[in-house]
């Protein structure tokens, strides 16, 4: 598996060990990229920072919280409203957020009595408002405030109030991963253990890593439901403060990003001897044996086969529907930190497309083994992309679609490559039976758009075809399928509702006794 | 009196109006052409940006960071812009202008920029480059002062009093446009041909709107050249057209070079529109030509369609930039509407003594009220709390769900608007923004009419 160098870095050697191309036959055993190091400077890199990574990515997704950054007001300003983290709460999280605007004076004379009004203003303004999270910035962080020395002296003044602070200013480490870390471990030391939470099942579990990207946490849930598992707290999408408090109280934790929240995981392991399972919620086979093994560990498999069979019914047929469809179509599959692996071998196996290249902006050596020995031959993996880096990728490569943020996805359209928002999904949620059709459906509109194709006529140059009025996503996609394929009676374009999670939340589940009940009765 | 002027009385901010410094220097960096600025301080300052200006345009711009990390936060971080400026220059090899932007961080530590700059002049570009044409540009950006609106105004002076060179007369005036849109952009074009004026845009950001080409890989970029900037030292007059935006580059050239000045007015509806022409008139002897008189015909046979039938007296909040809040508020004057509540969010202490401030405080006769270093919780804790009725909200998308949870129709307006489609591409000034105001705001009451069922029956023979 040799390195590869983009052409545009060969002035960067460095950047050599950052990318390699997978060889036939080749396992990572022969190279592995390097990982979470320091970016170079100038490059264009498409790293954020450890606030983002603690603030933004785990911390905000809480929904029941007055989330404040201590600092200038820029910090807060740019990670409000820039993702698609929903709540069953009208989310609050995503509606408000709360800057103490540090000024000049107060880089001069400290802020902390300043932060101090902030608090009070805050939990004012919001009277049923009575849990906080307060982050640290790269400017109070210099300036040395002492914030949990602030957050005590509320929490005594304000017995009703709990206020969470988490200290990791954007400096701190390569990329958003150092944030990561900071609040997994700030949570744990400071607010797992100090309330109770009331035990409703056999079967207990805290659900972790898990940001309820356009409802993938309620999806999820929505099964673990139906199994009769409590789910003791999410961390952190649609997860409440005070049942994220209670943690410690769960059998069992089903993690599923391992790049953010393993390391709670680890902690709840060692000081409270709880388990951790890694499962998946994207794909039928992932989920599925994802469910079977949480089952397992409950010795409630039949609940889990129950919904597998059901499930897979429901939404099998659409899957394929989209799969002969989407069959050896090229994606580059270029998220933040582990949806490479979450993804790549399960696009393959179930939608038939061939991972091209990987890669990963803050993910960490793990995460590149994981995703390089799940992509296809040939494909190219990158550490810590760069803006002309990805350019030159995508002009060898010409994938058919990329599948990375925001921005990167508008230099894509450019280039005249679809793209779909890995972060924060089109019409998500991907996770789940239902929304892994939802993501078919998704790349496959973007693939047969008519307007892509347009896009890729020179008006100027070819020759203009004036016989056809109009196209259909169909008219492309099915031009080589077979006949059996095209007239099939069983399988079918996606058929759910443009909104999936509204019903989930008014939702009656079965009641399963607990077995000290059923020993009563 | 019946404007007053308050600041908020809060010390902290919920759901900012803007975002903070470097935001407006890097605003103002990707209007000039060949250029990437570096922004000195940890990742997020330039990503999340990076991502709002995608948001807005729909298009991705180029913008790199310094990458401070934790040992460059303790030990100085001055050689992550060494190395930044190399890498740049290599990879870039037709970047001419780096601008060294510095965020809250970096202004903490105390990196010297401005001496970095003279040692890469001194050492890097001579030696590795020699022969090739390279503007390193310090600018200083604390996050903790000001906002994005007064690092754009710092960050164009900075530009131009680098490169303002006196030569010969270049019989062209400089329009600084301030924070606007590409449509804007447009407008503003399309006046000053009318008039037969030659001029120098600051900046030239039509290409904002980039397109899709056959060819592939067309970055957005500003059009506004070294040379452009340059000549700046050469007009026969400067025209900012924002106060808070670019007043400060007009004082510059006038103090510096002589050259005569007009800050202001915003031209948003049309009055400000015909000040402006007045001005452009004044500063070039050309006369308003007749077509403009019938383009601000077409535009006031517009505008009088919905006027007093339907937008006179309703109550208006508007937040934003300051000189589009303040041009907005007088063309809904114009037009009968009341803007009751004006939000300004931040804290410059100049406001006070805007001629314009103080002409609502003399001559209003209702009630409004303007907040400075104003957040949108000023403006929803009044709907909510306090008993404010408004019929519309002109602001940008943050205030999104405000407008939404009151039931409130918004017109979006300024930036950043990413939750409506190509927003970028309609000018609020000029008699086309006029025009494009009026019947946007007229619209989207109409649908509101028409969800609530409030009167919707009267749109039947307009």
């Amino acid at each position: 598996m040799p390195y590869h160098l983009f052409k545009c870095s060969e002035s960067i050697p460095e950047r050599e060990k950052h990318s390699v191309i997978k060889g036939p036959g080749e396992d990572i055993t022969s190279a592995l990229p390097l990982g979470y190091l320091n970016t170079i400077p100038g490059s264009l890199s498409e790293r954020g920072c450890a606030y983002c990574g603690a603030k933004h990515v785990i911390g905000t997704p809480m929904k029941d919280v007055i989330h404040m950054s201590h600092g200038p007001i820029g910090c807060t300003y740019d990670t409000w409203q820039t993702k698609r983290y929903i709540s069953d709460n009208d989310n609050f999280q995503l509606k408000y957020t709360f800057a103490t605007d540090m000024k000049e004076q107060n880089i001069v004379f400290g802020a902390e009595k300043m932060l101090k009004k902030n608090i009070l203003e805050a939990f004012k303004a919001f009277p049923t408002m009575k849990r906080m999270t307060i982050y640290q910035t790269c400017a109070s962080a210099l300036i040395g405030d002492d914030i949990g020395a602030i957050a005590d002296e509320i929490m005594e003044e304000m017995p009703d109030v709990d206020i969470f602070v988490c200290n990791s200013p954007g400096f701190g480490g390569p990329s958003q991963s150092g944030g990561h870390h900071k609040i997994n471990i700030a949570w744990m030391n400071q607010k797992v253990g100090t309330v109770e939470p009331e035990i409703t099942s056999d079967y207990v579990i805290n659900y972790v890593g898990e940001y309820n990207i356009q409802g993938d946490q309620e999806v999820m849930q929505d099964f673990f439901k139906r199994m009769g598992i409590q789910i003791l707290s999410t961390f952190t999408g649609n997860g409440s403060y005070d049942d994220l408090r209670g943690m410690h109280r769960a059998q069992l934790n089903v993690l599923e990003c391992a790049r953010s929240a393993e390391y709670i995981c680890n902690e709840l392991r060692v000081r409270y001897g709880i388990p951790r399972l890694d499962i998946d919620g994207f794909g039928f086979e992932p989920l599925s044996s994802s469910l079977r093994k949480v089952a397992m560990f409950f010795g409630i498999e039949d609940r889990a086969e129950a919904i597998i069979t059901e499930e897979t019914a429901r939404w099998k047929p659409e899957l394929d529907w989209y799969k002969a469809r989407l069959t050896h179509k090229k994606v580059c599959l270029w998220p933040g930190g582990s949806k490479l692996w979450h993804w790549a071998n399960v696009l393959h196996e179930e939608m038939g497309i061939d991972i091209v290249s990987v890669y990963t902006k803050f993910g960490h050596q793990q995460d590149m083994e994981k995703g390089i020995s799940r992509c296809e031959e040939g494909a190219l993996a990158i550490d810590d992309p760069n803006e002309l880096e990805n350019m030159e990728a995508m002009e060898t490569l010409e994938p058919d679609i990329i599948l990375t943020g925001k921005r990167p996805g508008e230099v894509a359209k450019k280039v005249r490559v679809p793209y779909l928002n890995a972060h924060a999904y089109h019409n998500g949620p991907w996770k789940g039976y239902e929304g892994w059709v939802r993501f078919a459906r998704d790349i496959y509109n973007g693939i047969y758009s008519p307007i892509h194709k347009l896009s890729l006529l020179d008006i100027s140059k070819d020759e203009i075809p004036t016989d056809v009025g109009f196209e259909t996503q169909r008219m492309l996609s099915d031009v080589n399928l077979s006949d059996e394929v095209k007239n099939s009676t069983i399988l079918r374009e996606y058929t759910g509702e443009y909104d999936c999670i509204k019903g989930l939340r008014d939702k009656i589940y079965p009641e399963y006794l607990t077995k000290k009940v059923s020993e009563a009765v | 009196m019946y404007c007053e002027v308050n600041e908020k009385e809060r010390t902290g901010v919920i759901n900012p109006i803007f975002t903070c410094q470097p935001c407006g220097a890097q605003y103002a960096s990707i209007g000039i052409k060949e250029c990437i600025g570096i922004v000195h301080g940890g990742q997020g300052c330039v990503m999340f940006v990076r991502l709002l200006f995608s948001q807005h345009f729909k298009e991705s711009f180029e913008i790199a960071s310094s990458s401070v990390h934790e040992d460059g936060a303790i030990f100085g971080a001055l050689d992550r812009v060494e190395q930044a400026v190399d890498v740049l220059l290599m990879r870039y090899p037709n970047v001419k202008v780096i601008p060294i932007i510095s965020t809250c961080s970096t202004e903490v530590i105390g990196d010297d920029i401005d001496g970095v700059v003279i040692k890469l002049n001194e050492t890097l570009l001579p030696e590795k480059y020699p022969g090739r044409e390279v503007h390193l540009i310090p600018i200083h950006t604390p996050s903790f002062v000001g906002s994005m609106v007064s690092g754009y105004d710092l960050a164009v002076k900075d530009f131009v009093s680098y490169f303002a060179k006196k030569g010969e007369s270049n019989n062209k005036i400089n329009l600084i446009t301030g924070w606007v849109n590409p449509g804007d952009v447009t407008a503003l074009k399309h006046l000053l041909s009318e008039m037969d004026v030659d001029a120098n845009v600051l900046f030239e950001i039509e290409a904002f709107d980039s397109p899709l080409m056959p060819s592939g890989n067309h970055v957005s970029h500003g059009d506004t050249t070294v040379e452009d900037l340059i000549d700046t030292a050469n007009a026969i007059g400067t025209i900012a057209l924002n106060r808070y935006e670019g007043g400060k580059t007009a004082e510059y050239l006038q103090k510096e070079f002589d050259i005569p000045m007009i800050i202001g007015p915003t031209p948003i509806g049309i009055r400000n529109t015909d000040t402006f022409l007045k001005n452009l008139s004044e500063m070039t002897g050309k006369p308003i030509p007749e077509s403009l008189v019938r383009e601000r015909g077409i535009a006031l046979d517009a505008i009088t369609d919905v006027t007093h039938m339907f937008l006179a007296d309703k109550k208006v909040a508007i937040y934003g930039n300051p000189d589009l809040v303040i041009g907005l508020a007088q063309f809904c004057l114009d037009m009968e509407m009341k803007p009751v509540l004006l939000l300004l969010g931040d804290d410059n202490p100049n406001y006070k003594d805007d001629p314009r401030i103080q002409e609502f405080e003399k001559n209003l006769d209702y009630k409004m009220e303007i907040i400075t270093n104003a957040d949108l919780w000023e403006l929803e804790n009044r709907i909510k709390n306090d008993g404010l009725e408004v019929d519309l909200i002109l602001g940008h998308s943050k205030g999104r769900f405000t407008a939404m949870d009151n039931n409130i129709p918004m017109v979006r307006v300024g930036f950043p608007v990413y939750d409506r489609a190509g927003m970028y591409r309609y000018p609020v000034v000029g008699y086309a923004g006029a025009m494009w105001l009026a019947e946007t705001i007229a619209n989207t009451w109409f649908v509101d009419m028409e969800y609530k069922k409030n009167r919707e029956t009267i749109l039947n023979v307009w």
